[in-house]
This record gives structure tokens, sequence and C-alpha cells, in this order.
């Protein structure tokens, strides 16, 4: 008997002692793992809103390059983040909770749409977190699209589990630039294919001098962009009509 | 068991993953980039030490009966503190690494080292014990990812080597990546190969020796 009461006792006290210790370490990381993660946060916005790092050109940047790997200055990235963008809920009617169904975005009352403002306070494009389905797991990027809704004005991934080296090239640069200036047209008036945006294999039979419908395919990672284009073409449909409905809210 | 043996025998003689195949999954699944591996190395040789550190200062109090579960628990909170400490200061390679980090604690190298070493040896010889088994674990895994980062990206740490070598040689069309070697397949086939060389290797030395143990 005092055998096993002696067993308890310890392991119940050597549980305490440790956990204790994880408590204290989580305690003094937790404000610098959330500034992190804000920060991470921020560049991904800042990067499909197209509001890059001064001294950047974006056609000068490797095919390799991620929005991480940007020289952005974090002080400047949060005091623009509070300035210039507006984080709206909007709620959501019938309508579109039964729209929300045909998507794997997070069921709700509400939607979340963030809005870039220029420096006189006006709306110059919107954003909005889509999600899909890749290889290994939830893919999430940050789409954002100009204020008329015609043009998309770019996209970054921030959540994936792809495979490094072929489905993970989705948050490279050489994948990410034929997002800028995708013609979105088709989904506003309803015209042609209920999934306008197509992928494309070879770079020949792209276009990227004019708006298009057309992304770059990833050579090897089949699933990966099918996965992609299936969220382009489901969870953009959702939040354009959202916007169109609810353009006085989110002035 | 001397300390130049006991190097000897978990670096190269008794290696966690070319003799005892232990970590094999993380083995497979890390190993297309070499940033990534040289991280989880780390990580994991700093649990494997410390956990066997403390395992040792607490041989003589542990009840038999639940020494398992003292043993999860000190190797589960020394993987907590590396997962924190990587999302705090290299949040970038947290995210890279993912999932796998938090799998260190199913990792058979760790448990096999307190149950077999750590539990019946002194601190001192028991923390290098746990060190030598990590950096044993680490090295093979660097080599399998060098090459595979070389073939498969034709990159060491990020860089660009193979295109520039490819284009000085005049080969037209620079270096063709081997996407084979940055899937779960070319892991399978470079540790195959890595283990099948290693063993020839320590069988000869040891019959070099007087033949074998």
């Amino acid at each position: 008997m005092k055998r096993v009461l002696f067993t308890i006792g310890f392991m119940a006290v050597i549980t305490a002692v440790f956990i204790a210790v994880l408590a204290w370490v989580n305690e003094i990381s937790k404000p610098r793992i959330l500034q992190n993660s804000k920060l991470m946060n921020a560049k991904s916005i800042l990067y499909a809103f197209q509001h890059l790092p001064q001294n950047v050109v974006e056609d000068a940047l490797s095919d390799n390059t991620t929005t991480q790997d940007l020289p952005w200055d974090n002080n400047i990235c949060l005091s623009v983040m509070n300035a210039r963008i507006e984080q709206k809920y909007v709620p959501l009617d019938a309508q579109d909770k039964a729209m929300l169904k045909n998507t794997l975005l997070a069921p709700g009352d509400s939607a979340t749409v963030y809005i870039y403002r220029n420096r006189r306070g006006q709306p110059v494009a919107y954003g909005f977190y889509i999600r899909g389905k890749g290889l290994w797991g939830s893919i999430t990027a940050f789409a954002a699209v100009s204020v008329d809704l015609k043009r998309m004005v770019g996209i970054d991934f921030t959540q994936q589990t792809e495979t490094p080296g072929l489905g993970a090239r989705i948050t490279e640069q050489g994948f990410k630039k034929y997002f800028r200036q995708l013609n979105l047209e088709p989904f506003l008036n309803g015209s042609g294919s209920a999934r306008p945006i197509k992928m494309v294999r070879k770079k020949d039979e792209m276009n990227t001098q004019n708006s298009t419908t057309t992304l770059q395919a990833i050579t090897g990672a089949t699933l990966t962009s099918n996965g992609v284009l299936k969220m382009m073409n489901t969870d953009l449909p959702f939040y354009l009509d959202l916007i169109q409905k609810n353009r006085m809210a989110l002035q | 068991m001397k300390a130049a043996e006991l190097i000897k025998e978990d670096l190269w003689k008794n290696n966690p993953v070319t003799i005892q195949v232990l970590g094999i999954c993380s083995t497979l699944a890390v190993t297309n980039i070499f940033l990534n591996t040289l991280i989880m190395g780390l990580g994991l040789t700093f649990v494997t030490g410390f956990s066997a550190l403390t395992i040792s200062l607490m041989r003589n109090i542990i009840p038999q009966r639940i020494r398992m579960m003292v043993q999860t628990l000190v190797i589960s909170s020394y993987v907590v503190i590396v997962d924190i400490v990587l999302r705090a200061y290299v949040p970038n390679i947290s995210k890279a690494l993912g999932p796998y980090v938090g799998l260190i604690i199913t990792n058979c190298i760790i448990m096999g080292r307190m149950e077999a070493f750590a539990s019946s040896n002194k601190p001192g010889v028991a923390l290098l014990d746990g060190i030598m088994s990590g950096i044993g674990y680490s090295w093979v895994l660097l080599v399998i990812a060098f090459v595979r980062e070389l073939l498969g990206f034709g990159s060491i740490l990020g860089f660009q080597v193979m295109d520039p070598l490819m284009k000085t040689l005049g080969v037209s069309g620079g270096w063709v990546q081997w996407s084979f070697m940055i899937m779960a397949p070319g892991g399978f086939f470079m540790l195959a190969l890595f283990i099948w060389i290693s063993n020839t290797l320590v069988q000869r030395g040891s019959a070099q020796n007087g033949g074998g143990e």
C-alpha cells in the first residue's frame, strides 16, 4: 500500500513540476510568439495588397523568393497595418450562408473583409482569407481584389503543408506573380463557365502582358495546383458577391 | 564503457539510424532541405541529451513500474520547450518543419536511449550518450539531406550551385532538377543506399579487426 501511494505521489509531483516549468517557458515566450505571428500575417496581407517594402522592384525578384524573404521593416509593417488597413465583419444572410456551404471556409454569422486604403483614406482594394485542399492538407491564402472587383491585386499563401520543392512552391514569387491583375470579370457578369479561372501548363500559353483568367500550374504538383484553382473558383464568387451587396458598409 | 568507445558506438558502430534503423519517419520526412534537417538534428540532440541527463539524475528514485511514463513526460517536456523556442526565435523554420518537431516525442532513438542507457548510468556519461546518439542521428540525416537538396533543388543551404556549375561547363538549359529526390521515394532510395554502404564498411572494419564482435 505504501509503495502504491509513493508511486502515485511521485507521478503527481513530477508532473506538477514539469507542467510548472513548461507554463513558465510558455509565459515568457508568448509575447514574442504572438508578435511573430502578427508580423507574418501583416507581411502576407501587405504583399497581397502589393504594398511592398521600399526599393523592392517586384519584376526583379527571383522566382523562388517568398514573402518572408523580402526586406521588410517590422515597425513599418505594423504601422501600415494600423494606418491603412481596416478589418470589417460583414453579417451573412441566408443566401450568403448557402454559398458559404460550397466552400471550405469556416461557417459563421459573419465574414471578415479587409479594406486597404490610400493615404487619403479611400478604399483601393479588398482582401479576405480563402481556403482549399492541397495534396497533404488544407491551404489558406490571403487574396486581394481591386475596389471595382474586376481584377485581382494579389495573393499570399499563409498556411500550407505541401511537398517542399513541389507543391510548396505556391508560396514563391514564380507562382504568385500570375495572380496580379488576374481578370475577375467573368465572376461578376456570370458569363461563361462556372469555373472561369483556368490553369495552363506551359509558360507560352500565358499572356502576362494583359489581364487574363489563366494561372501557371506547377510542374509535378498537379493536385496542389488543382486545389488552388478550386479554392479560387469557389471562394472568390462568395466574397465578390458579399462585397457587392455590402458596398456601403465597406467604404 | 569508456567515453571514446561510447562516442564510436553512437556515431558509427551502433549508429541509431544505419544499424538500429530507428527514427526513420523523420529521416524520410525532413531530409529534402538541408537547413530543416540541421534544425531537426539540433532539436533532437538537445532533447536526447537533456532527457538522458534528467532521467539519469532521477534513476534511483523513479519507481520501476512507472519508469516509462516518467521518461515520456520528461521527453515530451523537452520537445515542447524546443517547439516554443523555434516558434519564438526562428518562426520561418518552425513553420517549415510543421508537425515534425512535435513528433520528436515519438522518435524511438530517445526512448531507446533512456531505457537502455540513461536509466542505469551516471548523469555525465548519460548526457554524453544522449548527445552522441543525437549527433549520430543528425550526421546521417545531414549527409542524406545534402545529396537530396543538391540533386533535387540544385542548391546547398538554399544557394544555387548546380545551375551555375552546369552553365560554366557549357551545358545548355542548366541543371534539370531531380524531382524524385525531393519526394519521399527519393528519401527511401537515399536511406537504403546509405545503410548499404555504411553497413558494408562497418562489417569490413570488424572483419579486419579480427572477425567481428
